[in-house]
């Protein structure tokens, strides 16, 4: 039952506070949130004192029989690809609610959906049958084009409506992907099994795993589908880029190893090389769009798009250390993008604007935001995988796993890695060093004698974003913990694509 | 991208060099007038003189009992070398010297007046000659004189004008104390009186010889001989002004400049990097403070100004940048009183020669003032 108490803390969570009355105030209900989150979180703990580290499979499973005709089974279980994403959701959504702040309005829904996409979210990651893992991957999408409709920025009706268009297509192609599987096996039968696929034709397989990548290549997003991100992040709140980078993608990249990659090992196979090539795209064209934007959210967004190529290039090659670089990939990009996106959201509360043509200076030890920029530095190296932090653990070993089966590729997505010292060099550059200002430049003897006037970043509001930074550096010093979560799963996947190829 | 609210950013008007100018010939205060300036400058000074006394007393205890010490590693003890003080100066805990150093430095480079022309003269070399002849003892500085024949007249020279900063800083740091004491007596009650009390301050000090000598193996030498003729005002304030108001030395961390890439004029006249030019922003990298001195006069800041810092911008968070604003206030204000004491003919010129002198020196002030941080003397 572990792994439904796991569900049923959000769940309860949320209902809970339907049932709250609505003229409690925010700050208490925010309160709540985090009781129940912290709860979450140890409760996820928990799980990996339960979890044995030498198995590969599925662990902790429950199974119980619930629309038979359907095929619809309450099955859940955990291995080593799931848990380091369980835990990762669990610490974001606390991050998520600890940083919301000044929230006025209809703060009891705004944490009951919070709740829910977090329920939703661990559901995703725990079910173990396709139609019950579909059914939480749809529904973590109504909460989420809620929190950017209510509380998003002013184009927050455009954003939703793009992210809500773009993610429902991705639902639809792996529901018709899931469908046609059943279809073409004649059977109901939706369990998570390479041996559901093993009577299916190739060119049958080829489509299944086609609708998949897209379906799920939306979600990641890989470029040409990524245009919703951009857009649903500037207009997205702080708390909700957090949850929306840090977990929501990796439902993406999570679905194209568990049901591309586990089901359809030897169509995966036939379609890998032009997976390597769309993923040295997808990275070069979002570090590329990253360097060109203007808006500090927009460049992290597109960093995203770039970063989460290397998943799909790790899991091209599916080579053990690949596929733990996978994994690394995919909680290093979680824990650093929620920290830019927090560092993000602090300069904007702080200045009214995200701009790179109007800050300036912002590291100013004595009026500007000293340690929010500092912290800044921090992110952005470890995103450029710089030593000693987790990007480059995670960078290191998809290069390292991937290049002897697509050296061009690789060292395409290398440049990439490249790249994103470059734009995010150009961040620091242009919003933290300097004299502060927060206007554009138009006469420079006006700008030089400028009186900025921040208000100064207290300390409880760099809390998450300090817990974050140690995280990036401590999976950085110590890799071996995740790598050890990791490795009997990321293994057995990999000798299943091989014995495929 | 939403509008940037306009309460988080402010610009207050620059002054013309012309209404600089007209200020100065009707002999009104460059700073305006206002209860909270007259704080400010008093306060400050008061912080700043507490400084200078412990600045002065450094400067010239180096000069006098440090002189050419090859090593001087307790130069900034004072002569205290117990274990308590070497901790709480490895601490940190204490008075940044280095920063007198620094102004001693600035006046040395950008050497102008009367002092410098000594230090130049036939006389100087001849006075020190003797003094070289005893240190010559010394195993390292008898190998050094001879490779390099100009170094021990540099550290002379530089010994010198320590011991002159400090005379200077002496007189100073007493009058900016009896300022503190004026206004606490109501004897001073505006910016004008401010002015007023220290041009009379540097007009009675403005005589005052300037002279520097060291005993050496049981002999008295000089190197700044009574007979030099060197004075305060004309040798010493008026080449420190110069130096550390107009020219060099920024307030460290505030700016950095390149010289390779022209940012810098190959004539140090047109220098204008002293503290009145100085950004009080510091710029470039976390944790640079705006300045020693800023720091220095945080320790003695008086309650009456610490408050109203508190109840401003960030508190205490930016202190030292307030601190920085307030002193550039204060140093209109000694410059204003420098400038009003040091007119050709005192604003009291009859003939038409006369007048026109005064508005030529009036202009040629205001034309340097006005490229400063003037910004800071409005209300």
């Amino acid at each position: 039952m572990m792994l439904s108490i796991l569900l049923l803390i959000p769940l309860f969570g949320a209902l809970l506070f339907l049932l709250l009355p609505s003229e409690l105030a925010p700050t208490r209900m925010r309160s709540i949130a985090i009781v129940v989150l912290v709860l979450q979180l140890l409760w996820s703990i928990r799980l990996l004192f339960a979890f044995d580290l030498e198995l590969p499979g599925m662990q902790l499973q429950e199974s119980f029989s619930w629309v038979e005709r359907l095929g619809l089974r309450y099955e859940l279980g955990i291995d080593g690809l799931s848990l380091p994403l369980v835990l990762l959701n669990a610490a974001l959504t606390l991050v998520a609610a600890v940083c919301t702040r000044e929230l006025s309005e209809r703060p009891r829904l705004y944490f009951a959906l919070i709740l829910l996409i977090s329920f939703a979210v661990n559901g995703a990651f725990v079910a173990n049958n396709l139609l019950f893992f579909l059914i939480f991957y749809e529904l973590e999408l109504i909460p989420l084009w809620l929190l950017i409709l209510i509380w998003g920025g002013t184009q927050r009706v455009y954003a939703a409506t793009k992210f809500l268009l773009f993610t429902a297509v991705s639902g639809v192609l792996i529901l018709a992907a899931f469908l046609g599987l059943a279809f073409i096996n004649g059977s109901v039968d939706f369990s998570l099994s390479p041996l559901v696929t093993e009577r299916i034709g190739m060119g049958s397989q080829l489509i299944l795993l086609g609708c998949l990548l897209v379906g799920f290549g939306i979600k990641i997003p890989l470029v040409p589908f990524h245009s919703w991100l951009p857009d649903a992040h500037t207009q997205a709140s702080t708390p909700v880029s957090v949850l929306l980078a840090g977990v929501l993608l990796k439902l993406g990249t999570y679905g194209l190893l568990r049901f591309g990659l586990g089901m359809f090992p030897d169509a995966w196979a036939v379609l890998a090389p032009a997976m390597a090539i769309w993923a040295a795209i997808s990275v070069l064209y979002g570090s590329l769009a990253a360097i060109a934007q203007r808006d500090m959210k927009r460049m992290v967004a597109f960093s995203s798009v770039g970063h989460m190529g290397y998943v799909l290039l790790a899991a091209a090659a599916a080579t053990p250390v690949a596929l733990m670089g996978a994994v690394f990939q995919m909680v290093s990009h979680g824990l650093i993008s929620a920290l830019l996106f927090l560092l993000v959201g602090v300069v904007y509360r702080k200045t009214g604007t995200r701009d790179l043509e109007v800050l300036r200076g912002l590291l100013n030890p004595e009026l500007g935001l000293p340690f929010t920029g500092t912290l800044m530095i921090l992110g952005v190296m470890a995103s450029a995988g710089l030593p000693g932090m987790a990007g480059f653990i995670s960078e290191f070993l998809v290069f390292r796993g991937s290049i002897q089966i697509y050296p061009l590729a690789t060292l395409l997505c290398m440049v990439g890695s490249g790249l994103t010292a470059v734009y995010f060099l150009l961040l620091v550059n242009r919003a933290f060093f300097g004299r502060l200002a927060i206007t554009p430049e138009e006469d420079p003897a006006i700008q030089k004698r400028l009186d900025v006037q921040l208000a100064p970043v207290a300390p409880r509001e760099t809390i998450p974003a300090l817990a974050l930074a140690i995280a990036v550096i401590a999976l950085g010093l110590l890799p071996a913990g995740l790598g050890g979560i990791s490795d009997a799963a990321t293994g057995a996947m990999a000798q299943l694509f091989s014995g495929a190829g | 991208m939403p509008i940037i609210p306009s309460e988080l950013v402010s610009f207050s008007e620059v002054p013309s060099a012309l209404d600089l100018k007209a200020k100065l010939l009707a002999n009104q205060t460059l700073l305006a007038e206002s209860e909270t300036h007259v704080v400010e400058v008093v306060d400050v000074l008061k912080s700043y003189g507490e400084v200078l006394d412990a600045y002065s007393k450094n400067l010239i205890y180096q000069a006098e009992s440090q002189f050419l010490v090859p090593f001087p590693l307790f130069k900034y003890l004072d002569g205290d070398k117990s274990f308590a003080k070497i901790w709480r100066h490895l601490c940190h805990d204490r008075i940044n010297f280095e920063y007198a150093e620094y102004c001693m430095k600035a006046m040395l480079w950008h050497g102008t007046g009367g002092m410098d022309s000594y230090f130049d003269s036939a006389a100087f070399i001849e006075n020190i000659a003797p003094i070289i002849q005893v240190k010559r003892r010394d195993p390292l500085l008898g190998l050094l004189h001879p490779l390099f024949p100009q170094f021990l007249p540099e550290l002379i020279r530089t010994a010198a004008t320590t011991h002159a900063l400090g005379q200077f800083w002496r007189v100073m740091s007493d009058l900016f104390i009896d300022l503190a004491d004026a206004e606490a007596d109501k004897r001073v009650c505006s910016i004008l009186d401010v002015v007023d009390f220290i041009k009379a301050g540097l007009v009675a000090a403005a005589g005052n010889p300037i002279s520097y000598g060291v005993k050496l193996a049981n002999k008295h030498f000089w190197i700044l001989p009574p007979e030099a003729g060197l004075t305060f005002l004309a040798d010493v304030a008026v080449p420190y002004v110069e130096a550390v108001f107009l020219r060099g030395t920024p307030f460290l961390g505030t700016v950095s400049f390149n010289a390779q890439a022209q940012q810098i004029s190959p004539d140090q006249a047109q220098f204008c990097y002293g503290a009145l030019y100085a950004d009080p922003l510091p710029t470039m990298g976390a944790g640079i403070p705006p300045s020693l001195l800023m720091q220095d006069m945080y320790r003695h800041l008086p309650k009456r100004l610490d408050l109203l810092y508190q109840n401003r911008t960030r508190g205490e968070g930016d202190v030292r940048v307030k601190i920085c604003r307030s002193f550039q206030k204060s140093m209109f204000c000694v410059t204003n009183a420098a400038i009003a004491g040091t007119f050709p003919h005192g604003l009291a010129g009859t003939t038409a020669d006369q007048l026109a002198a005064d508005e030529a020196y009036a202009e040629a002030w205001a034309k340097r003032l006005s490229q400063g941080r003037t910004d800071c003397l409005a209300v």
